[in-house]
């Protein structure tokens, strides 16, 4: 079976997070990245079927030559092979653009399953794993908890509001975005992340994949225009003063909500 | 401006208040005619309902299939609807309905696309939105261009309360699905109602580790007689069980007192917590999402301030 895992390299989660100069994202020099959380869980979930008999599990990403550590990072997990589409056409590419560049990736690989993260953690948008899976004509589901497969299908669990869960079947081939949480992710062994640097990384373009004209930002139907910190509301009363009289403040109130 | 589909989601019986969010939002574009669509089976009065209290001339697909919520069937029937009412804004509330199914739509039609706005307008050409990144740390403008499909962040705007007088008119679609819907699976409940709770302290990432929670965040819950609850990444680390969980999908929760400890407040943690009746956030950094919610913050280590308030505590009980 052949399973391919698409992941993001964002910003470190505790990375300081300063707005660039002409306002259109983060400064990105000089701060840490790391693979998107919620991929992370993706990796694990591919891997555990993997474990479980007989899977090739393919890393894809997109982005530049920074990116390479990230997919290295799952290679040494247990990934099989990457693919890096590293192309500076493709810098800034919207949702559909990036979902376009993943559904050629997973054609050229012939993908019996995708799995990728829910969203990722800098925009918080969730948006291209259900636009590849419309892409390639595969039932999707997001937001899973668990995963059973079966020959032909796969049961999942997709996480609803209050803790409830939705039990959906999907016939393969099929795409799965998966929630934070849904396994415990493993870390890369030593011998692991030894045997990851014999592993193929291939590196594409979008030309390679027929997608010059399709998928470049060019074509961006949305575009960020402006990143900002926003602004404060001033509604909170910030308490300040040395630990004792920060604690005396906060007894006074608790008092006066009859708590005491 | 043209015509606005505003697609509604029916939750235990009845058309949800971000439905009415959604038709508030569109009838705030200028010039916009305003169409709804209702999706289920046996939901004629609902689509009336929706078509009176401010989505116009409503659209309904009403048939056994989608009974229950299938992304097959959904994107199905918003193509068909996108087509027969012409829209150029699509809007649905970002939910875990909206999250499977918008981003297909946009895909299938080729369009610009949207998530967790938090406030739309029409544009140049398209549509101008705000929506919030880095887990409410940064928000972003963004623009689109031609025919959109956005996906609102449920208690961002206001409700309608309005009315309209839209009718309804039976929208027919072919529903077939290659998804299968099983069955819906209600969390059992094991005993820690925090919905019960008159003071509930949570501990967030910030707490580092979950020896921490028994040893630090517990004893303060335990002297004020309330319960310890915790944000995602807590539990999703697996240092306490989903029931410990405050937000979005996990308890929503209204105390007298909600104390939160190194959380930063993402927005399905404020969803859990922000109706509480006083909310005191305690985190290292200024910065953090959960202030704007808080109404009194401490900007300061929560292993300085909450053992020393625990003893602080007790020491008022006597």
């Amino acid at each position: 079976m052949k399973v391919m895992v698409c992941l993001k390299q964002v910003p470190h989660q505790d990375a300081r997070l300063d707005v660039n100069a002409d306002g259109t994202w983060i400064q990105e020099d000089n701060i840490k990245f790391e693979i998107n959380s919620y991929d992370t869980y993706a990796v694990e979930e591919a891997l555990r079927l993997k474990d479980a008999g007989d899977a090739e599990v393919v890393v894809v990403s997109i982005g530049p030559d920074r990116v390479t550590a990230a997919l290295r990072t799952a290679l040494g997990m247990g990934a099989d092979r990457a693919i890096h589409v590293n192309d500076p056409a493709a810098q800034g590419a919207d949702a559909l653009g990036i979902a376009k560049t993943l559904a050629a990736v997973a054609k050229e690989e012939g993908a019996d399953v995708i799995f990728a993260g829910l969203m990722a953690e800098d925009d918080n948008a969730s948006a291209i794993p259900p636009m590849v899976a419309e892409l390639l004509g595969f039932p999707s589901a997001t937001g899973v908890l668990a995963t059973d497969f079966s020959a032909d299908t796969v049961t999942v669990e997709r996480e609803l509001e209050g803790g409830a869960l939705e039990v959906v079947e999907l016939p393969k081939p099929c795409l799965i975005a998966i929630q934070s949480g849904a396994n415990q992710v493993r870390y890369a062994s030593l011998k692991g992340i030894m045997q990851a640097k014999k592993k193929p990384v291939d590196v594409k373009t979008l030309a390679d994949l027929g997608l010059a004209e399709s998928a470049s930002a060019a074509q961006n139907k949305t575009t960020v225009n402006k990143v900002y910190v926003p602004a404060k509301g001033d509604t909170a009363e910030i308490l300040s003063g040395s630990t004792d009289e920060v604690v005396g403040q906060l007894v006074t109130k608790i008092k006066e909500l009859g708590l005491l | 401006m043209g015509t606005i589909l505003v697609v509604a989601e029916i939750q235990k019986g009845a058309i949800r208040e971000a439905s009415y969010e959604l038709v508030a939002a569109a009838r705030g574009i200028e010039g916009a005619e305003v169409n709804g669509l209702v999706i289920g089976s046996g939901v004629g009065d609902l689509a009336s309902e929706f078509a009176s209290k401010g989505a116009g001339k409503t659209l309904v697909v009403d048939d056994p299939a989608a009974a229950n919520y299938n992304v097959d069937v959904w994107s199905k029937a918003i193509k068909a609807a996108a087509e027969a009412s012409g829209a150029d804004l699509i809007l649905i509330s970002n939910t875990p309905t909206g999250w499977d199914v918008a981003p297909r739509i946009a895909a299938g039609l080729d369009c610009a696309f949207v998530s967790d706005a938090i406030r739309v307008a029409g544009g140049d050409g398209g549509y101008n939105l705000v929506r919030r990144i880095f887990n409410g740390k940064l928000d972003a403008e963004v623009s689109t261009s031609g025919q959109t499909v956005v996906s609102m962040q449920p208690g961002a705007g206001t409700t309608y309360e309005g009315s309209s007088d839209g009718g309804t008119e039976t929208l027919s679609a072919d529903l077939s699905a290659i998804a299968k819907f099983v069955e819906i699976k209600i969390a059992a409940s094991t005993g820690v109602d925090l919905t019960k709770a008159d003071v509930i302290v949570s501990g967030g990432r910030g707490v580092g580790d979950p020896e921490k929670f028994p040893e630090i965040i517990q004893p303060l819950a335990d002297a004020l007689g309330g319960a310890m609850g915790a944000s995602r990444p807590v539990v999703d680390a697996g240092w306490l069980d989903h029931p410990y969980q405050v937000g979005s999908s996990g308890q929503i929760v209204a105390p007298k007192l909600y104390i939160a400890a190194g959380i930063s407040g993402a927005i399905q943690h404020l969803v859990g917590m922000k109706a509480s009746n006083f909310i005191v956030a305690v985190n290292k950094d200024p910065d953090a999402p959960i202030f704007e919610v808080a109404d009194v913050g401490v900007v300061a280590d929560l292993f300085d301030i909450v053992p020393a308030l625990t003893e602080a505590v007790k020491a008022a009980k006597g």
